[in-house]
């Protein structure tokens, strides 16, 4: 039934190794020894209350944190599909094409719906119009946006709703197709139907990317994770299958946050 | 049932009653197998639904288990919480229901190793209204008809009345009976099965009411007939 998601075998291996992590901003540490394998083409969650450090081990996923003066990894490693993206010699360009980001706002750019889509594969130099357009399509289908906006594709994606606007951001994410897929609280600013249509949308996506969302609201996680993380003062402290985590954590910790005694 | 956004919510309300609709469709064939066994004389078949028993336990075993994860996942509200809710209460009556169908199973292999005894058509009305009752039970939650599960509740009333008049003959026969008193003890606890199912199908019938109309029966009938003013409603 239902439970395909937390029964499923991982026949694949982990997409994201996360080995013993420590993270700091300046010198405040953010992560502590984190370790922690996401399995790959599933949805995982990661919960616990603000400044618990989930955002930062997202950010740390297709090194955005790079961007923040002082914040460093100070320990452990992470490895995608087997390579340490910490390497000096990454390619972060092609890191950060492999590993898509969705954020808490949608963010559209203000050009059209379509140059919006297509606007990373014009970065990575494609030119052919009738490539772009197949591109374009198969991301906005994927991102089941296609219908609502295919007659109106240049047309400013402004003026969208803000779940349109969303569902572009990851037709935008996708587009360059990704392995992976990281969302940073995707649905915080939408209304509960426009979450819901998300929630559905990871569901069919999960089949293409592993996909990685961070979110404050619990009844999301266990609504669309196929495996959630709990983390407590930049600690890991449970991961398990989301009916798991849910119905019979095994640390007092996560019991007290799931059932809202304290967080 | 309307159409989720969230297509998993939707399979997983489809699987709970596909589960449920299972269950009942084995709970019903063992009643039947059951009081067949008993009425024909047929041990072969008593031991088949004492062994298919345990099927129905599984199955009672999943319907919780997916309720139980579509609370957790989905956090259902109005019709689709009644659904869940009296999905799980329907299962433990059909369990039961099962439950009973084997114990009156397993008097039936005990009866069946004497001589064949006629008396046991006696209970064949009987059992013909408690079989209706389990039927309309399972039609009221299929059909969403809260006006069956409620009309239940005067049919259990005549099977109670079927019961205890028979009771008593059976009683009377216990006290006279030589050499098979232990079988007409049998029939005495095959006769309380069969009205017990009935309760247990008024209970289904209540259920169906509760998620059908969101108004809880349950008990009104012994309420009004201890109060013959309610207050108003």
């Amino acid at each position: 039934m239902v439970n395909h998601l937390a029964n499923i075998a991982d026949p694949l291996p982990p997409a994201i190794r996360i080995d013993r992590l420590c993270f700091a901003y300046q010198a405040k540490p953010a992560l502590h020894g984190v370790t922690l394998d996401l399995p790959a083409r599933q949805v995982t969650a990661f919960i616990g209350p603000s400044g618990c450090g989930k955002t930062t081990l997202l950010r740390c996923f297709n090194r955005i944190n790079d961007r923040i003066p002082g914040a460093r990894i100070t320990g452990g490693s992470i490895h995608i599909h087997g390579i340490d993206i910490n390497r000096p010699d990454i390619d972060l360009q092609e890191l950060r094409r492999r590993v898509g980001m969705v954020f808490q706002k949608y963010n559209p750019f203000p050009k059209s719906i379509y140059e919006n889509v297509v606007y990373s594969l014009r970065l990575s130099g494609i030119r052919k119009r009738s490539q772009l357009d197949e591109s374009a399509e198969a991301a906005l289908r994927s991102a089941a946006l296609w219908d609502e906006v295919k007659d109106r594709l240049h047309s400013s994606a402004m003026g969208l709703s803000g779940g349109q606007q969303q569902r572009l951001c990851i037709a935008r994410a996708i587009v360059s197709q990704p392995d992976i897929l990281l969302m940073d609280e995707p649905c915080a600013a939408l209304d509960p139907i426009a979450t819901l249509k998300i929630e559905e949308l990871l569901h069919q996506l999960k089949e293409q990317f592993t996909i990685v969302i961070v979110t404050h609201n619990m009844a999301q996680a266990t609504r669309c994770a196929d495996h959630t993380a709990f983390m407590y003062l930049g600690k890991l402290v449970e991961f398990g299958p989301t009916l798991q985590i849910f119905q019979t954590p095994h640390d007092p910790q996560t019991l007290a946050y799931v059932t809202g005694s304290f967080g | 049932m309307p159409q989720h956004i969230f297509s998993d919510y939707d399979n997983a309300i489809r699987h709970l009653q596909e589960d449920l609709l299972t269950m009942a469709s084995l709970a019903r064939q063992n009643l039947e197998q059951a009081m067949q066994a008993l009425l024909r004389s047929d041990t072969d078949l008593a031991n088949t639904v004492i062994a298919a028993d345990s099927d129905v336990d599984e199955l009672e075993r999943k319907v919780d288990q997916i309720g139980m994860e579509i609370l957790v996942r989905f956090h259902p509200v109005a019709t689709d919480l009644r659904l869940i809710i009296a999905s799980m209460k329907i299962s433990t009556n059909l369990e039961r229901i099962s439950d009973h169908a084997v114990g009156i199973a397993k008097r039936a292999r005990k009866i069946n190793k004497d001589q064949p005894m006629q008396e046991v058509q006696w209970l064949e009305p009987l059992y013909a209204l408690a079989y209706a009752l389990v039927r309309d039970a399972m039609d009221s939650y299929t059909n969403h008809d809260p006006v069956l599960g409620q009309a239940l509740h005067a049919k259990d009333k005549e099977l109670d009345r079927l019961h205890k008049q028979l009771g008593r003959n059976l009683s009377n026969q216990l006290e006279t009976a030589g050499t098979r008193s232990d079988a007409w003890l049998h029939l005495i606890f095959i006769a309380r099965s069969l009205e017990r199912i009935g309760d247990l199908s008024v209970n289904i019938g209540e259920e169906t009411v509760f998620l059908e109309s969101a108004k809880d029966i349950r008990h009104e009938h012994r309420k009004q007939a201890v109060d013959p003013n309610p207050p108003p409603q």
